[in-house]
C-alpha cells in the first residue's frame, strides 16, 4: 500500500509538472483532471483518507495539499501566461479599413483671408469697425472729398437707391468702407487706428476680373505726425505677414480723392511663364488722409495728420490661393469650398 | 490714353527705350497699362528702280520684270499689280524681310509673311514690289507705290520715308489717367513729366498767334449768353480749303492714338487737342447763319441733331453753340450735323473755347455721349491755351489743307483766369512724407512742371501754371513733389508708434467668429451669395414667415441695376442659400449643409435706422439637404431633418448666452414654408426655424425636403448679455442621482408642453432633464404614446432618497393632471 501510494503521488506530481499548459483549453482539462469537484484526482485522494490508518493521515493529508498546491500554482502560472500571451497577439480587426471622419464644415475663403488680413492689422494695434451697406451720399462720397460732379466719381459706379441731387444727398450702396472711417471719426477724437472691413458694391460688367459686390478691408490712422513714411512702413510689414519675407512690394503714385498725396501699392508676382519672369500685381490703394476729410470731421489737419489705405479682400484671396475668375467666390460649389477646410 | 513715342520724340528727347519711359511715367503717377509696338521699321526694304517689264508668258495678269537694287545685279520680280512700269522707283520687300501683310479674310489684322526666292507660274521671283496696304501705311491696295524719280536707289525705304517726315514704326503706350492729371491727357503734358523726370528740356511747336480782332471780327462774330458756362471762345477763320485726306505722317500719328483719320481739317482739329489738350471744333464756315456764333443754354423741350446723326433730347440749360438762327454744337460734347465739315466745305471756323467742367459733365451723363473733348472739358482745360490751339490748327490747314487764315481771330474773353498763388512749406513737406526733400530739389521738381517759384522764410511762394486746375492747395504741391521725387526714395522707417488707445470691437464681430466656428464645427459650409436679386423673387422673400412672424417692407431697389435679375437687395439669406443648394445637388452632392452671415434690407420708417427709412439687419442663415457625406461601411449616411436645425440653433443661442427664448410651432407653415417655428425673445422677433415648402423647393428643382433656420444676428448679439464671458461655477463635489420615467400620454400630447412642466415643476434640485425615448407600437394601446424622461437631481449636499422620491412625484403629479400622463408600469 504505501508503495503503491508513493507511486501514485510521484505519477501525479510528475504529470502535474509535466502538464501542457498553453491554451485555454489544455488548462481547463488539467483543472478538471485535478481540481474537479466530482472526479477530480485531488478529491479522489482527499476521499481515500478515511480508508488510510490513522497514524498515515495527517502525512497523507500533508502531502494531498502539497500537490494541491502545486497544481493550483501551475494554473495561476498557465493562465497568467496565457493572458500575457492573448494581450500581445495579434488583434483580430482589420486595421486597414478607413477611419470615421468627423463631418465638418469649413468657412469660406474670403472669410479666411479677411480674418487672415484683420488679424495681421490687429497685431499692429488697429481695432475693428463695422457699418451699414446702405449709406447716403455724404458719408460715401462728400466728407471723403468727392465733390458733386466730379470725374473722380466715375471711379467707382454707384448703385444708386436715391437719385444724388445737387445738394449732394442721395441714398446708395456704398463703393468702399471709408465711409465706415467717416463714421468712426464723427464718434471718436484722434488717436484712431481702426480698420473697417465689409461688402462694397460696384456697378460694373460682371467679368472674370470684376463682381458687383467685392469685400474691403480698409484701414486710417489719425494722429499726430503720422507721414507717408509710416503708410509705407505699416504697408511692407502687412506685405510680408500675408506674402512673405521675401515680398517685393513698390508704391506709385496714383490718385484718390480722399488722400493726398495718393499711393498704389504693387507686389512683384513670380510667375515663370512671364518673360520678364513675373509681373506686378496691384494689390492696394492708400495715401495721405486729405485735409478735407478731416475738416469734414471737424479735426484740424494742421494738428492732425494720418494715413488710410483699402484693399480687395478677393484680390487677396485669388492671390493666395491662385483662382483666376473672381465669380467661383460667389458660385459656392461644394468641390470648391472643400479646397478651403 | 495712347501717346506715341515718336510724337512725344517732337517735344522732348530723351535716351530711354519705350519700356524705360513706361517705367519712369508709372512711377511719377502716370500708370501705364499696355505698351505696343506698331507698324515695322521695313527691315530689308529698299528702294529699286524698275528697269524692265513685260507680260508674263502664262499668266495675263502678271507681269515680270527687272529691278535695280542698286548693287549693280539687278533681279528677277514677278509682280501682279497693273500700275508696274519701267523706269518707275519702288520699294522692293528683298528676300528674307518679314512683312505684316493685311490678311485676306479680315484685312484689319496682319499676318507676318516672310519674302523668300520663288517661282510663280514657272517664272522665277526673287522679291516683292510693294503696295502700301503691304507696307502697313494706308489700305490702298490698287497698285504698287509709286516714289518720286529722285528716291536714291538702294535705300533702305524707312530712312527715305523718315527724311519725309513718315515714320513705319511707332511705340504705342496706354496711360491710365486719374481724374487729377487733366493736363497729362495730351502729347505735351506727357512730354512735360517726361521732360521733368529725364532733366531734359521740353520744346513746343512755334505758332504766331494772331491779334484779337482784325478782319476776322469784321467777318464773323462771337457773343457769350452764358459767360459761367464758358469763360473764353476763340475763333479762328481759314477760308479755301480743300478737304481731302490727310498725308501720311499725320494719319500715322492719329492710328498710333487709336483714332481713325478722316479728312484733313478734322484731322487736324484732333491732331491739335492730343498735341495740346485742347479740344477743337471745325464748323463749315458757310453754314454758320448769319456769320453769329451765340454760346447759350438750351430752352425747355429743345432737340438737337448731332453729327452722328441721333436727334437727342437736350436737358434745359445745357450749353449750346447757336449761329443766327439754330443750333449748331452741343458745346464741348459734339457738334451737329448741320454745320459739320464736309468734301465741299471751303471755308472753316476753328473753335477753340474754355467750357466749364461741371456742365460738360452733366451734360455728356445726360446724353450718355463721352467724346474726346467731354473727356477734356469735364477735366479741366488749360484755360490760357485757346489761341495757341486755334492759330496752331489755323497754320496746319494753311499747310496741309491749302488754306489761308483769315487775319485776325475774335478772342470773346468774359471770364479771365486768376493765377492761384499758393503758400508752400518746406516742414509741410517733411510731416507729411516723412523725410526731408532738400528745398532745392523740392524747387527744381515744381518748377520742371511749370510751377513758378519763388522762396520765402518757410518755404516758398508757388504760383500755378493754367494747365493745372487741381493743384488749389498746399498738400496739393506736395503731392507733385512726392510723385517726380519718388514715392520709392520715402524710406521705411525701423519704428513705428502705436497709440495706447484701441475701443472695444464691435459687438458681432467676437460672435460671429464664435459662431463661424462653431457652424463649421458641426458640419456647416460657410457660403458667400449675391446681395441682389430680382425685383419679383425679393418681394416673395420678404415674408414675416422668414422672420419669425415679423412684418417686412418693401424690398430696397436700386435705380441703376444691371440687370433686372439683380435690380432688389436681399430681404432674407435663403434664396441665395437655395440656389446654392440646388447647384450643388444639381452637381452630384447627396446633400448640403451651409451657413451665411449677411445683411438684409427691406423699407423701414422705424426709429434707429442709421440710414432713415432703410432697415439693414445682419442675418445668419443654416440650411441643411440630403444627406451629410454617403454612407460608409460603418456608418449610415444621416438625413437632415428639422430635429438638426433645431439643435443647431439651440447651440448658438447658449453659446452667446441667450436663454429665455420661446418657439411657437406654426405646423401649417406659409406660402414659403412646409412648417416653421417663430422664435422669440419677449417680443422680439429673432427669426424662423423651418422646412421649405415642397413648391418652392420645386422651384429650385429640388426634391428632398430643405431645412434652414434664419436669425436676425443683429438683433441676437444686442440681446447678449456678456459677450463670451463666462463665471466659473465650482463642479459639485456631491454625487448626481439619476431618476428615469416612463410616461403614457395620448399620441398627439406636444412632448415639448411637458417638457416645460418638468422643468417647471422639478424644484431647485433638478438640473437637468432629457427625452430619451418615445414610444408608439403594439406593447401599449394606439392611440398612447411612451415617452421617456431621463431626470438629474443634485445639490451641494448628498441628496437623501426621500427628497428626490418627493421632487420625482411632484414632477410626475404635474404631468398627470396637465397632460394626463401615466407612469408606465
Amino acid at each position: 500500500m504505501a508503495d503503491n501510494l508513493e507511486s501514485t503521488f510521484a505519477e501525479l506530481e510528475a504529470a502535474v509538472r509535466q502538464a501542457a499548459l498553453s491554451t485555454a483549453e489544455e488548462i481547463d482539462a488539467f483543472r478538471i483532471r485535478f481540481l474537479s469537484k466530482k472526479q477530480g484526482r485531488i478529491t479522489e485522494l482527499l476521499k481515500g483518507i478515511p480508508q488510510l490508518a490513522q497514524e498515515r493521515r495527517r502525512e497523507f493529508g500533508q502531502r494531498v495539499n502539497t500537490l494541491k498546491r502545486a497544481v493550483e500554482s501551475r494554473l495561476e502560472t498557465a493562465q497568467e501566461a496565457l493572458i500575457q500571451a492573448e494581450r500581445s497577439a495579434p488583434v483580430d480587426i482589420d486595421l486597414t479599413l478607413p477611419g470615421r471622419r468627423p463631418t465638418l464644415g469649413s468657412l469660406h475663403p474670403i472669410t479666411q483671408t479677411e480674418r487672415e488680413i484683420r488679424r495681421v492689422f490687429e497685431s499692429f494695434g488697429f481695432a475693428v469697425a463695422e457699418g451699414p451697406e446702405i449709406e447716403d451720399d455724404w458719408h460715401n462720397f462728400g466728407a471723403l472729398n468727392f465733390p458733386p460732379d466730379h470725374p473722380a466719381r466715375d471711379m467707382q459706379d454707384t448703385f444708386w437707391i436715391e437719385a444724388p441731387d445737387e445738394d449732394g444727398k442721395g441714398v446708395l450702396l456704398r463703393t468702399h468702407t471709408s465711409p465706415v472711417q467717416i463714421r468712426v471719426l464723427q464718434e471718436q477724437k484722434p488717436p484712431v487706428r481702426v480698420i473697417a472691413p465689409g461688402r462694397v458694391y460696384r456697378n460694373e460688367a460682371i467679368s472674370y476680373k470684376s463682381f458687383c459686390l467685392f469685400h474691403q478691408v480698409e484701414g486710417l490712422y489719425v494722429d499726430q505726425g503720422v507721414s507717408m513714411a509710416d503708410l509705407k512702413q505699416i504697408l511692407n510689414s502687412f506685405a510680408r505677414e500675408i506674402f512673405g519675407d521675401d515680398v517685393i512690394m513698390r508704391f506709385r503714385p496714383s490718385f484718390f480723392p480722399f488722400t493726398e498725396p495718393s499711393a498704389e501699392a504693387d507686389i512683384w508676382w513670380r510667375d515663370d511663364s512671364h518673360p520678364d519672369g513675373g509681373r506686378w500685381m496691384e494689390i492696394l490703394g492708400s495715401g495721405m488722409v486729405d485735409p478735407e476729410v478731416l475738416k469734414a470731421v471737424d479735426i484740424d489737419p494742421e494738428k492732425y495728420t494720418g494715413y488710410a489705405f483699402g484693399m480687395g479682400v478677393e484680390r487677396i484671396a485669388m492671390l493666395r490661393y491662385n483662382i483666376s475668375d473672381i465669380r467661383v467666390l460667389y458660385e459656392n460649389d461644394i468641390r470648391f469650398l472643400e479646397q478651403f477646410n | 490714353m495712347r501717346i506715341s513715342c515718336n510724337w512725344i520724340a517732337d517735344y522732348v528727347w530723351t535716351d530711354w527705350t519705350p519700356e524705360e519711359m513706361g517705367e519712369r511715367l508709372t512711377m511719377s503717377g502716370l500708370e501705364v497699362e499696355t505698351i505696343d509696338k506698331m507698324g515695322s521699321d521695313l527691315e530689308g526694304v529698299i528702294i529699286g528702280h524698275v528697269l524692265d517689264a513685260h507680260q508674263h508668258p502664262d499668266a495675263d495678269r502678271l507681269k515680270v520684270c527687272k529691278v535695280d537694287l542698286g548693287d549693280g545685279d539687278p533681279v528677277q520680280i514677278v509682280c501682279g499689280a497693273p500700275n508696274v512700269a519701267a523706269g518707275q522707283r519702288v520699294a522692293v520687300a528683298t528676300e528674307g524681310t518679314v512683312l505684316h501683310l493685311p490678311d485676306r479674310q479680315d484685312p484689319d489684322t496682319r499676318v507676318p509673311v516672310t519674302i523668300k526666292k520663288s517661282k510663280i507660274r514657272g517664272q522665277e521671283s526673287r522679291g516683292m514690289i510693294c503696295a502700301e496696304d503691304e507696307l502697313g501705311l494706308g489700305e490702298d491696295h490698287e497698285g504698287i507705290m509709286v516714289l518720286a524719280d529722285d528716291a536714291p536707289l538702294g535705300e533702305s525705304f524707312s530712312t527715305y520715308l523718315a527724311r519725309g517726315g513718315v515714320l513705319t514704326s511707332d511705340v504705342s503706350i496706354d496711360l491710365a489717367i486719374t481724374p487729377n492729371r487733366p493736363d497729362a491727357i495730351c502729347h505735351l503734358g506727357v512730354a512735360r513729366d517726361v521732360g521733368a523726370l529725364a532733366q531734359m528740356l521740353v520744346t513746343r511747336p512755334e505758332v504766331t498767334i494772331p491779334n484779337d480782332g482784325g478782319e476776322a471780327a469784321d467777318t464773323f462774330s462771337v457773343r457769350i449768353d452764358a459767360p459761367d458756362g464758358c469763360h473764353r471762345y476763340t475763333g479762328i477763320l481759314v477760308r479755301g480749303v480743300t478737304v481731302g485726306e490727310s498725308p501720311q505722317w499725320l494719319k500715322s500719328r492719329l492710328e498710333s492714338v487709336g483714332l481713325r483719320p478722316l479728312n484733313n481739317v478734322v484731322d487736324i482739329t484732333n491732331y491739335v487737342m492730343y498735341e495740346c489738350g485742347q479740344p477743337l471744333h471745325g464748323f463749315d464756315f458757310d453754314q454758320v447763319a448769319g456769320a453769329q456764333i451765340i454760346v447759350r443754354r438750351s430752352t425747355a423741350g429743345e432737340t438737337f441733331t448731332t453729327l452722328d446723326g441721333k436727334e437727342r433730347d437736350l436737358p434745359t440749360g445745357t450749353l449750346l453753340i447757336a449761329d443766327g438762327e439754330r443750333a449748331v454744337a452741343v458745346a464741348g460734347v459734339m457738334g451737329g450735323e448741320n454745320s459739320e465739315v464736309s468734301e465741299a466745305t471751303t471755308n472753316v471756323l476753328v473753335e477753340s473755347a474754355w467750357f466749364s467742367p461741371s456742365d460738360i459733365r452733366k451734360a455728356a451723363k445726360a446724353l450718355q455721349l463721352q467724346t474726346d473733348a467731354s473727356y477734356r472739358f469735364e477735366r479741366g482745360v488749360d484755360p490760357t491755351g485757346q489761341a495757341w490751339a486755334a492759330a496752331r490748327a489755323a497754320e496746319l490747314m494753311r499747310d496741309l489743307a491749302g488754306g489761308t487764315i483769315v487775319d485776325g481771330m475774335v478772342d470773346c474773353h468774359p471770364v479771365q483766369w486768376e493765377q492761384p498763388i499758393l503758400a508752400l512749406r518746406h516742414a509741410r513737406i517733411t510731416t507729411i512724407l516723412g523725410i526731408e526733400v532738400p528745398r532745392a530739389e523740392c524747387q527744381r521738381l515744381l518748377e520742371a512742371i511749370g510751377f513758378g517759384v519763388t522762396p520765402d522764410d518757410a518755404g516758398w511762394s508757388v504760383t500755378v501754371p493754367p494747365f493745372r486746375p487741381d493743384v488749389e492747395r498746399e498738400i496739393d504741391l506736395i503731392e507733385e513733389v512726392a510723385r517726380l521725387f519718388g514715392l520709392e526714395q520715402i524710406p521705411v522707417p525701423s519704428h513705428g508708434l502705436i497709440p495706447n488707445v484701441r475701443p472695444a470691437p464691435p459687438k458681432p464681430l467676437p460672435a460671429r467668429l464664435r459662431l463661424a466656428n462653431r457652424l463649421v464645427g458641426m458640419g456647416y459650409r460657410e457660403i458667400f451669395t449675391n446681395s441682389m436679386m430680382r425685383v419679383d423673387l425679393a418681394r416673395r422673400f420678404a415674408s414675416e414667415s422668414l422672420r419669425g412672424g415679423e412684418s417686412v417692407g418693401d424690398v430696397v431697389a436700386t435705380l441703376n441695376p444691371i440687370s433686372q435679375e439683380m435690380a432688389a437687395l436681399r430681404p432674407s439669406l435663403l434664396p441665395g442659400a437655395l440656389q446654392v443648394a440646388a447647384h450643388n445637388l444639381n452637381h452630384g452632392q447627396p446633400g448640403i449643409s451651409t451657413f451665411e452671415f449677411g445683411h438684409v434690407f427691406d423699407r423701414s420708417d422705424a426709429e434707429g435706422n442709421v440710414i432713415p427709412g432703410y432697415r439693414e439687419h445682419e442675418h445668419v442663415l443654416l440650411l441643411r439637404v440630403g444627406s451629410e457625406g454617403k454612407a460608409t461601411w460603418n456608418a449610415a449616411a444621416d438625413e437632415a431633418d428639422i430635429f438638426d436645425l433645431k439643435g443647431a440653433v439651440a447651440d448658438i443661442l447658449s453659446t452667446l448666452g441667450v436663454t429665455e427664448y420661446k418657439l411657437e410651432a406654426e405646423p401649417s407653415g406659409s406660402d414659403l414654408t412646409r412648417y416653421h417655428l417663430n422664435l422669440r425673445l419677449g417680443r422680439r422677433r429673432l427669426g424662423t426655424i423651418g422646412c421649405v415648402s415642397p413648391d418652392l423647393a420645386a422651384e429650385y428643382s429640388i426634391d428632398a425636403p430643405v431645412f434652414f433656420a434664419e436669425l436676425n444676428f443683429s438683433r441676437l448679439v444686442a440681446a447678449t448679455r456678456q459677450d463670451g464671458a463666462v463665471t466659473f461655477q465650482p463642479v459639485s463635489r456631491f454625487p448626481v442621482v439619476e431618476r428615469d420615467l416612463a410616461l403614457l400620454v395620448s399620441r398627439s400630447e406636444p412632448v415639448g408642453a411637458m417638457l416645460e412642466t418638468v422643468s417647471q415643476y422639478g424644484g431647485k434640485l433638478l438640473l437637468s432633464h432629457r427625452v430619451f425615448d418615445i414610444y408608439e407600437g403594439d406593447r401599449i394601446d394606439a392611440d398612447k404614446k411612451s415617452v421617456a424622461i431621463g431626470l438629474a437631481f443634485g445639490a451641494d449636499r448628498t441628496l437623501k432618497d426621500t427628497e428626490v422620491d418627493k421632487a420625482v412625484q411632484k414632477i410626475v403629479g404635474a404631468l398627470g393632471k396637465q397632460h394626463a400622463a401615466e407612469l408606465r408600469s
